[in-house]
């Protein structure tokens, strides 16, 4: 049956064997790594329970000489394993930062971390150059995942000194060492750096070099603090619009941070600096690309300068539809800067971009009472059924609804009430119902008390309307 | 009589032939991916450590997302799959549930489990769909929107949900999925760390069945009990793990699951959505995407990482999974077909060349080679073609060459992620892997030549696939 002198059944059982060898092999490791792994994570695991209340106690800020003693006596490696969870935190508290900072300085951590990244950034000089990831070998490999954790650990303990040797990281070849240093100079916010981000960002938006990525760096450069804006001048001011693009992001990305931070934020000229300031009122505000104007919009509802508001006003009435919806949406943020801008707002709700108008909308209604009285002022006398039917929308989306019918049942007067009755007569939105259906059986008697009597007297002024002229 | 035979044996001859390049052909480019994904599997998996997650989670500029849940008769399993959505840990996130036409509980199921009320709602067809009926809203939970439309078909719902979307990306889900809390943020990494730009990134689906559930979430990973789904966890780590691993790799994916992936929403849009003449729409996507990137000399990036998962219901039974196959099959060929022009055409490059070749002689028409070859090779044998002893050991090659590739796929998972943690599961999935050809790959195979069968036959037809509930 089998002829062992045919070449073909030579070749078949050859690769058969092959094949057998292969399977029997991938079990082994299989078998074996699983082995390797059961005992490498029992370790991990010994060694962090018996560390533990030393680590916590030290963290806490307690005084532990033996625990600090018995942590000096532990070689580096297990020091590494025994803190990485910690390093892989992006925001360590405070104190326990300054802890382990001291403690990684005084093992000698902070000059390995250090030695490690100089070590990589030398080979790689010495190297052809160009390479690409690929082509490093497993070792490189090893040496590339060594060294990403060692820039991290620099980032997560904010270790200041080192930005200059992470600035240097950014030229690596490896991309994702490129990627870590950006994460962990954005950590360490060291203004010094930020020049260097941002030449490295004009060169990526200007094409001169792919790497790192462009978004990475917008989110590490908007990471600095506000106060470091100006550094962004340049930038802002640079012929090419991409670049003045991004730099305007990333400031709107950093003003948007610290509003979400001080509620009551006045961007002055000394906060940004004076050439900000009059930059993006007299520059961005009138930029060629609109998508400059929509992000310095979102700035400007900041600025403490008597001059925004006609600035502002011009940004409502922009002939790009997206310039337009975000500064409405920007004016949402800020009473004080819409204040003068009410009726422009309420211009809004006659746009012809249906977002724009939907954004007008909830700007009114975030603004609070005036602004609620502008769009119900709005609704009752508009002919326009679209934009009607978008405020309901928008009034059942945001949940207003159910106080509008409770503050009705309670007695509310004027326009407010007149509203209420529009929306439960005319207009009748479906959600209405839903909310008359889970409303108190008292505070259901008392609205309809209220609003039948009316509701009648509107269908009998509708059926006189009605009545043919004699 | 002669005759006859010796037209027989030219026919055989050359049949014979076909089957050879198929085999070698076929396990020799996934030998190759697998060596590939093995070594970038493994690298990724460190890179993990130092990937940040947390910067992505805390970054003001970290994109928007919106996660389309698109259901039809997903009753058992909707309320389970919308929670694990909005349970996502993602910093932006809002969730459009497209109900397209349910005859069962769905909406009801919904409406009562999230306190929804009816409300007006605009709805503007960018691509256009079957009308949608009413919006549904708690303006309590203000990122989750459900909307009851016409029935149109998963695509249809789908295109309904991407004009509802207001976000730049959107991720598709379905009913039956479950996901991973960080897989979201996980699926964005490769958008934002991409010097390209990414159009679409896909992630892993692993087998829910033998799972533990809890509030919308994987409590306890295990393996189910049944061989059917055993073999199934097999042959999803081959497929993911090597597979899609492999591809994205060479830079020629062409299937990312239509289960879970994150897309752009404008170059989804300007790629003309998801079409309706395939019943495999994820799949139909991408293609339409690589065509759309070529004609318009665009250079976009189709992602594929394998850490952000998604969990998955498969069949539990021969009907269900049979459907399942069948459909698949039909889809791919389906869409094969339909963009053939892809075939060997320089400006598409490692697609046009590799992926795409190789999917319609392996993937597609390898179904119906392989199923004439168990039916063809015992009639060579009759003819005094084959030798006997030859057969035997090339069927044996072919039985052990496939359980090399699949402990493969089983090594691949104990070197990285390691889900199944129990000792007792490495053996299991190993054991399952040798023995996945021996009964069940002729039974998939079966179902996926009744596949091929459907697309000569002009099919179209979408056969629904029960779901009896893991995720609940």
């Amino acid at each position: 049956m089998f002829n062992i002198a045919d070449p073909v059944m030579q070749w078949a059982l050859l690769i058969l064997a092959a094949v057998m060898i292969g399977t029997c092999l991938l079990i082994t490791v299989a078998f074996f790594r699983r082995w390797q792994q059961t005992r490498y994570v029992r370790y991990v695991h010994t060694l962090r329970r018996q560390y533990r209340p030393v680590l916590a106690k030290l963290l806490s800020g307690q005084r532990s000489p033996s625990g600090a003693e018995a942590l000096r006596e532990l070689p580096l490696a297990d020091l590494e394993l025994l803190f990485d969870p910690l390093f892989s935190k992006r925001k360590l508290p405070e104190r326990c930062r300054g802890f382990l900072l001291a403690l990684c300085a005084e093992m000698g951590l902070i000059e390995l971390w250090q030695c490690r990244i100089a070590k990589g950034l030398s080979a790689a000089s010495k190297s052809s150059g160009n390479g690409a990831p690929e082509d490093l070998s497993d070792r490189a490999v090893m040496r590339h995942l060594l060294r990403a954790k060692s820039i991290r650990n620099l980032g997560t303990l904010h270790h200041r000194p080192s930005w200059p040797l992470l600035v240097k990281a950014l030229d690596d070849r490896h991309p994702d060492i490129q990627l870590v240093a950006l994460r962990s100079l954005a950590a360490l916010g060291a203004p010094e750096s930020l020049p260097a981000l941002r030449d490295r960002l004009q060169a990526v938006v200007q094409g001169k070099t792919p790497s790192p990525p462009l978004q990475a760096l917008q989110v590490a450069i908007a990471s600095f603090d506000l106060t470091c804006g100006p550094g962004l001048l340049l930038s802002l001011r640079h012929p090419d619009r991409q670049i003045r693009l991004c730099a305007t992001e990333i400031l709107r990305t950093m003003v948007c941070r610290e509003a979400a931070r001080q509620p009551r934020l006045a961007l002055t000229p000394e906060l940004l600096s004076p050439q900000m300031v009059e930059l993006l009122l007299t520059g961005l505000s009138v930029d060629t690309s609109a998508e400059v104007r929509a992000r310095a919009a979102e700035v400007m509802v900041f600025l403490a300068d008597p001059r925004v508001t006609p600035v502002l006003r011009d940004l409502l009435l922009d002939h790009q539809w997206f310039v337009r919806l975000r500064t409405v949406r920007a004016l949402a943020h800020l009473r004080k800067a819409a204040a003068p801008l009410y009726l422009d707002i309420r211009e809004c709700l006659r746009d012809p971009h249906w977002r724009v108008r939907e954004a007008a909308i909830q700007t009114l209604i975030s603004l609070g009472q005036k602004g609620k009285r502008q769009l119900y002022e709005h609704f009752l006398t508009s002919p326009d059924r679209t934009t009607r039917e978008q405020i309901v929308e928008v009034i059942e989306r945001m949940g207003m609804m159910s106080a509008m019918v409770e503050e009705y049942s309670e007695g509310t007067k004027g326009v407010d009430a007149l509203m209420v009755e529009e929306l439960a007569g005319e207009a009748a939105p479906l959600g209405l119902s839903g909310i008359l259906r889970t409303l108190s059986p008292e505070m259901r008697q008392k609205f309809l008390n209220r609003f039948l009597p009316s509701a009648q007297s509107m269908t009998r002024s509708l059926e006189e309307k009605a009545q043919p002229d004699v | 009589m002669n005759h006859l035979r010796l037209f027989l044996h030219e026919w055989v001859t050359v049949f014979n032939l076909v089957v050879l390049s198929y085999f070698f052909l076929g396990n020799g480019i996934y030998t190759i991916l697998m060596l590939l994904s093995l070594r970038a599997t493994w690298v990724h998996m460190r890179q993990m450590a130092y990937q940040g997650l947390d910067t992505l989670r805390h970054s003001p500029l970290t994109r928007p997302v919106t996660v389309i849940v698109p259901a039809w008769n997903e009753q058992e399993v909707i309320v389970n799959s919308v929670r694990s959505a909005m349970q996502a840990d993602y910093p932006d996130l809002r969730v459009i549930v497209v109900d397209d036409g349910s005859t069962d509980m769905t909406l009801d199921r919904l409406v009562q489990s999230f306190g929804l009320m009816e409300m007006d709602g605009a709805y503007h067809p960018g691509i256009p769909t079957a009308p949608v009926r009413t919006h549904y809203i708690n303006p309590t939970i203000p990122n989750l929107l459900v909307v009851s439309k016409v029935r149109g078909g998963k695509p249809d719902a789908l295109n309904a949900g991407i004009n509802l979307c207001r976000s730049p990306y959107f991720c598709n889900l379905d009913a039956d999925c479950l996901l991973e809390r960080d897989a979201l943020l996980r699926l964005m990494d490769p958008i934002v760390n991409s010097t390209v730009e990414t159009v679409v990134s896909g992630g892993i689906v692993r087998i829910l069945n033998g799972c533990e559930t809890k509030s919308g979430h994987v409590a306890r990973v295990g393996l189910p009990r049944t061989w059917l789904e055993r073999f199934q966890v097999v042959e999803y780590l081959r497929s993911f793990l090597f597979g899609r691993t492999g591809w994205h790799l060479l830079g020629g994916t062409l299937i990312v699951s239509g289960a879970f992936a994150v897309f752009h929403r404008t170059t989804v849009i300007e790629a003309g959505g998801f079409c309706r003449d395939t019943v495999t729409e994820d799949m139909d996507l991408i293609v339409q995407l690589h065509q759309w990137a070529a004609e318009h000399n665009r250079k976009i990036r189709i992602s594929f990482t394998s850490d952000p998962v998604c969990w998955t219901e498969c069949p539990s039974t021969l009907a269900v999974l049979a459907q399942q196959r069948r459909r698949w099959q039909l889809g791919l060929c389906q869409t094969l077909w339909k963009h053939s022009e892809v075939l060997f055409r320089k400006k598409y490059g490692i697609v046009g060349w590799l992926s795409f070749p190789f999917h319609a002689y392996v993937e597609g028409l390898g179904a119906a080679v392989e199923f004439l070859g168990y039916l063809l090779i015992p009639l060579g044998i009759f003819l005094g073609m084959v030798p006997p002893g030859l057969l035997l050991v090339f069927i044996l090659l072919g039985f052990i060459y496939g359980g090399f590739l699949s402990v493969g796929a089983v090594l691949l998972e104990e070197l990285t992620y390691r889900r199944y943690p129990r000792f007792r599961d490495l053996l299991t999935l190993l054991v399952f892997a040798m023995l996945e050809n021996i009964g069940y790959r002729q039974l998939v195979l079966y179902y996926r030549f009744q596949g091929v069968l459907k697309f000569l036959a002009g099919s179209r037809r979408w056969e629904k696939v029960a779901h009896v509930g893991a995720t609940a």
